[in-house]
């Protein structure tokens, strides 16, 4: 008994250091100007539960764009995450089922370079991406995680692995050719691993800064990070609005988080790496 | 039976392309040609000329690159410390077998899921000096008086790699209780007969079985303490002075602010060496401490 | 037959103008401006039927590094902008078009500021003009007239001595409720060029010696460091930049945590948009220093250039020359911005007329007459510290200071080893 109570009370704690800056968010999205200057600090926010209880959403959805910018974060993060899916599954059900000259040199490579910090090759990637024209345009932040992922790869690598030879021998007496093989018998197999590479792709495509920050100048093509930290620098004063865009910011992610902890939870400990 | 080859040799090249392109084109390519560059000196307007080594020269002789290298080492001590220790603590705890566990479990994660500049923006208003509801308490109920976490040559740094340990700490947790759980139960069962307490059935069995997962938790930890553009961009800007900048976020200074694209290059190789050198360590000091169990 | 006569003939004269139409790239940096831009240019080509302007314009963080890559492909556009933190490198690297001839012959200098192309030729680093203002950003006081009042101090002027200020913002920094904490500061000090520059100038000092190109700050210099510093570390009038945490920089005046503020004449939307309905608020000049001899003003304009290697050197120079002055409207000036063709700044419009400060039109004017001071060198946002290095360079130096982690000799020592490393970069 007195030890679930002591194991309770660590549990709490942590719990309120884990949390409390999520709920000091929220609480602020609630607050007016007036109010999030106020010395003490106060823990009810004069909006909530008025009338007027959602203008602040309203403000920075409309007037600050969010919506917009909300949009293009899904659509880049999505399309980086269909393509890491396209790209992954390949490679994954190459490197599993096939044999070819160099296919271990090829994957250590994968999986080496899964190491190497993006400022290594982001100078020459700039550089290219200036070349192609593709500056302020969504290709330089949906391209280089639509053709390469490790994680991904290792991860169906591992999946078809394991799938018994007999479904493989009887699409062969079926008839099935490499791709059908893959397309009909291997892939609709790998739902579970599909969905968590989705996710965990989608997460971390949704959360980078440095190629927005590179890359994206105008401002309806801005993805959220790189607006709230815009917002950041042009409107610090309005921190009612900063916390309310970040709360907008975090909130689809953490609702895929709470539907789905599964996939995400289990994804990220499987290989545990990003990218 | 002679097996079918339902496939020709050709194939395995079609299904790798997209890889191939990827990882030659993003990745493999542009180390090469940012060893290259890192010989060069070049502000991307005129022709960039060859220097031999004095990019590195010049970063060796500079006393700003040794407080950077010393920041990234600092940052990733606690970040690396903070993933094992607390990792392993907040495991340890939410593995215990009481009600509502699960909850504590998710909340723990919910930082790991958010984006690092949310997270940079709401601390930063937590530790703001002024406004701040952190200093307002410490000052007001415990009568300490508080930094200016984010603006104190001191603190900055410190404050930076601790929200950063405590956004991904969740991550680690999450993995080590993956590895606590694997552990079969009736080690634990002999021990207690045995008359061990239970705290030498940590020191002894969990510790020692757990190490394979510590091992992953430290390499990961390692490569992941070196990412820290996005919460370092939000909070702080590397200020004040250079109290918080780290090499990745000098290499960005250095290449999209300065154009000295051949010398924050050579920074990019400084990092990577320091990264390789590391993994490497670990991986060969792995077989002393590591009990191979799996 | 008459008729298919016209239609030929027409149908010739066509194709011979088309023939001898002349296509003009031009870049800019301010996207938000873009539809009175093309209306400009619309003017343009229908007062020059035989020029047709082609226009990009793109944000400023990306306009950099896409006109270098421009440069260094030679794709240059025939008309760009440029900004005088960057002019003395692209002469340097040769990639701007000599306009002294242009300049001297075929310039109706009356109508412009003359004064802001002395200082283009001088920020170049040549004797020669390379480049074309259309508009200028200066720096002066802020003060709040609300905290004025209610200190009983009359308001500054352009008279105004360092001890008239050190005075005001004695008596302007209160601790309203009483609770041992300021809350009303006399005065915001921090780092940034903007907050500094100002003074040293105002004092007859300078911070770069222009003929060995080294920081060599003079006596008149050092001495506006040590009497601002003294603002915060000894009169207690200014707050510590890092106890303003949490704050932008730039917040700290509009929101009235301090009564006065040095800063760039741009501030003036932000500065609106923040106080606007909460206090009256004015400019002025900065106070004169001590050894101020001559009335000076620490501020910059931004030009237009012609690419050394267009070819349309004539048809380039007309645009730019139209898009320097008779092109522009007073629209396409945020605020505090003064353009540098007078009958422009001379207008009533300038005034904003009901918008706060009520006398902007007539101080800015003012201002924009005097004699233009600035340091800018090739490398000065790294040794200055400026965009994402902001808290680097001197700007973080002067900080430390303020911030009681540096003595001021330490200061002063670091900033002639640092400064310099990266001057000997850029001039051996």
């Amino acid at each position: 008994m007195l030890k679930n109570v002591v194991v309770y009370t660590f549990l709490t704690a942590l719990a309120v250091v884990m949390i409390f800056p999520f709920f000091w968010m929220l609480v602020n999205s609630f607050n007016s100007e007036q109010n999030i200057f106020r010395l003490p600090p106060s823990f009810i926010p004069d909006k909530l539960f008025k009338k007027d209880m959602f203008e602040n959403y309203k403000v920075v959805l409309k007037d600050y764009n969010f919506a917009r910018y909300i949009l293009n974060s899904f659509i880049v993060a999505g399309l980086a995450a269909v393509g890491q899916v396209f790209t992954c599954s390949l490679a994954g059900f190459a490197f599993a089922r096939m044999k070819f000259k160099g296919s271990g040199i090829i994957f250590s490579l994968l999986l080496m370079t899964m190491m190497i910090p993006v400022q290594v090759t982001i100078i020459p990637e700039f550089l290219l991406m200036m070349k192609l024209n593709w500056l302020d345009t969504f290709l330089p932040l949906i391209i280089p995680s639509f053709l390469v992922g490790s994680f991904g790869t290792f991860m169906y690598k591992e999946f078809f692995e394991n799938v018994p030879q007999d479904l493989e021998d009887a699409a062969v007496i079926d008839g099935s050719g490499p791709f059908s093989m893959f397309l009909r018998v291997f892939f609709p197999l790998a739902k579970a691993e599909t969905t968590t590479l989705f996710i965990i792709a989608f997460m971390n495509n949704w959360n980078d800064l440095l190629r927005p920050v590179l890359y994206i100048s105008s401002e309806n093509l801005y993805t959220v990070t790189i607006a709230l930290t815009q917002f950041q620098s042009e409107y610090e004063a309005q921190w009612n609005y900063l916390l309310t865009g970040s709360v907008l910011s975090i909130l689809p992610l953490l609702i895929v988080y709470i539907l789905l902890q599964k996939y995400v939870v289990e994804g990220l400990t499987h290989t545990g790496m990003k990218g | 039976m002679k097996k079918l080859s339902w496939y020709r040799p050709w194939h395995p090249w079609v299904f790798l392309l997209p890889t191939l392109i990827g990882l030659f084109v993003f990745r493999l390519g542009p180390m090469i040609f940012a060893l290259f560059m890192s010989f060069t000196d070049w502000n991307i307007m005129s022709r960039p000329h060859w220097v031999g080594l004095s990019n590195y020269k010049e970063l060796f002789t500079d006393s700003a690159f040794f407080e950077i290298l010393k920041n990234t080492l600092v940052f990733s001590m606690i970040y690396v410390s903070g993933a094992l220790v607390i990792g392993l603590l907040l495991a340890v705890l939410v593995n215990t077998k009481v009600k509502g566990v699960r909850f504590f479990r998710a909340a723990y994660f919910t930082p790991v899921v958010t984006s690092a500049v949310a997270v940079g923006i709401v601390w930063g208003w937590i530790l703001s000096p002024k406004y701040g509801v952190l200093n307002y308490f410490l000052e007001h109920l415990l009568h300490i008086n508080s930094p200016s976490w984010l603006g104190d040559q001191k603190w900055a740094l410190l404050t930076v790699a601790f929200v950063q340990t405590w956004k991904m700490v969740g991550y680690y947790m999450i993995i080590f209780l993956a590895g606590l759980q694997s552990i079969p139960k009736q080690l634990y069962e002999a021990a207690r007969i045995d008359g061990a307490s239970k705290s030498q059935a940590f020191w002894k069995i969990t510790l020692p079985l757990l190490s394979p997962t510590t091992f992953f938790v430290f390499t990961i930890a390692i490569i992941d303490s070196f990412r820290n553009f996005e919460i370092i961009y939000t909070m702080t800007q590397g200020g004040p002075q250079y109290a918080s900048t780290t090499l990745v976020y000098a290499v960005y200074l250095n290449a999209f602010v300065f154009y000295r694209m051949g010398y924050a290059s050579a920074m990019a190789y400084v990092l990577l060496t320091i990264v390789g050198l590391l993994t490497l360590l670990n991986f060969v000091l792995k077989k002393y401490w590591v009990k191979n169990v799996y | 037959m008459k008729k298919l006569l016209f239609v030929l003939l027409s149908a010739l004269l066509v194709t011979l103008l088309i023939g001898k139409t002349v296509t003009i790239k031009y870049w800019m940096w301010d996207p938000t401006i873009k539809d009175k831009v093309e209306k400009a240019i619309e003017k343009f080509e229908s007062l020059h039927p035989n020029i047709k302007v082609e226009l990009t314009t793109m944000e400023p963080k990306n306009y950099w590094p896409k006109l270098r890559t421009m440069a260094f492909t030679k794709k240059l556009p025939d008309v760009f902008n440029m900004s005088s933190g960057y002019l003395e490198e692209w002469v340097k690297n040769g990639f701007l078009m000599d306009l002294t001839s242009y300049v001297e012959n075929d310039l109706d200098k009356d109508k412009f500021f003359f004064n802001l192309f002395e200082a283009g030729k001088k920020l170049s680093g040549t004797d020669k003009y390379y480049a074309i203002p259309f508009a200028l950003v200066v720096t002066n006081l802020y003060f709040n007239k609300d905290a004025f009042d209610e200190a009983g101090i009359p308001y500054p002027n352009e008279n105004w001595t360092w001890f008239d200020f050190l005075n005001a913002a004695i008596k302007l920094t209160k601790d309203k409720d009483g609770d041992g904490k300021i809350d009303q500061w006399g005065f915001w000090l921090y780092g940034r060029y903007a907050n500094i520059e100002p003074w040293i100038y105002a004092n007859g000092g300078r911070l770069i010696n222009r003929n060995t190109m080294r920081f060599d700050p003079n006596k008149q210099a050092i001495d506006t460091l040590k009497f601002l510093t003294s603002l915060t570390t000894k009169y207690h009038v200014s707050p510590r930049p890092k106890d303003m945490k949490g704050i932008k920089a730039k917040n700290v005046f509009p929101m009235g945590i301090a009564a006065m503020w040095v800063d760039g004449s741009w501030n003036i939307e932000n500065i609106r948009r923040i106080a606007d309905g909460k206090f009256r608020w004015g400019i002025a000049p900065v106070p004169q220093g001590p050894c101020g001899t001559e009335k000076v003003v620490f501020g910059w304009p931004d030009f237009i250039v012609i690419s050394a290697r267009t070819k349309h050197p004539k048809e380039a120079w007309e645009f730019a020359k139209f898009m320097a002055g008779e092109g522009l409207t007073i629209d396409m000036y945020m605020a505090g911005k003064i353009p540098s063709y007078k009958p422009l700044t001379m207008s009533k419009d300038f005034d904003e007329e009901g918008k706060q400060p009520p006398e902007k039109g007539k101080v800015l004017r003012e201002l924009a007459s005097r004699k233009l001071m600035n340091s800018f060198t090739m490398g000065w946002g790294e040794w200055r510290g400026y965009g994402p290095a902001e808290s680097m360079g001197l700007n973080g130096l002067i900080d430390a200071v303020l911030n009681g982690d540096m003595s001021f000799d330490e200061m002063l020592q670091k900033a002639y080893e640092n400064i310099n490393k990266v001057l000997e970069r850029y001039y051996k």
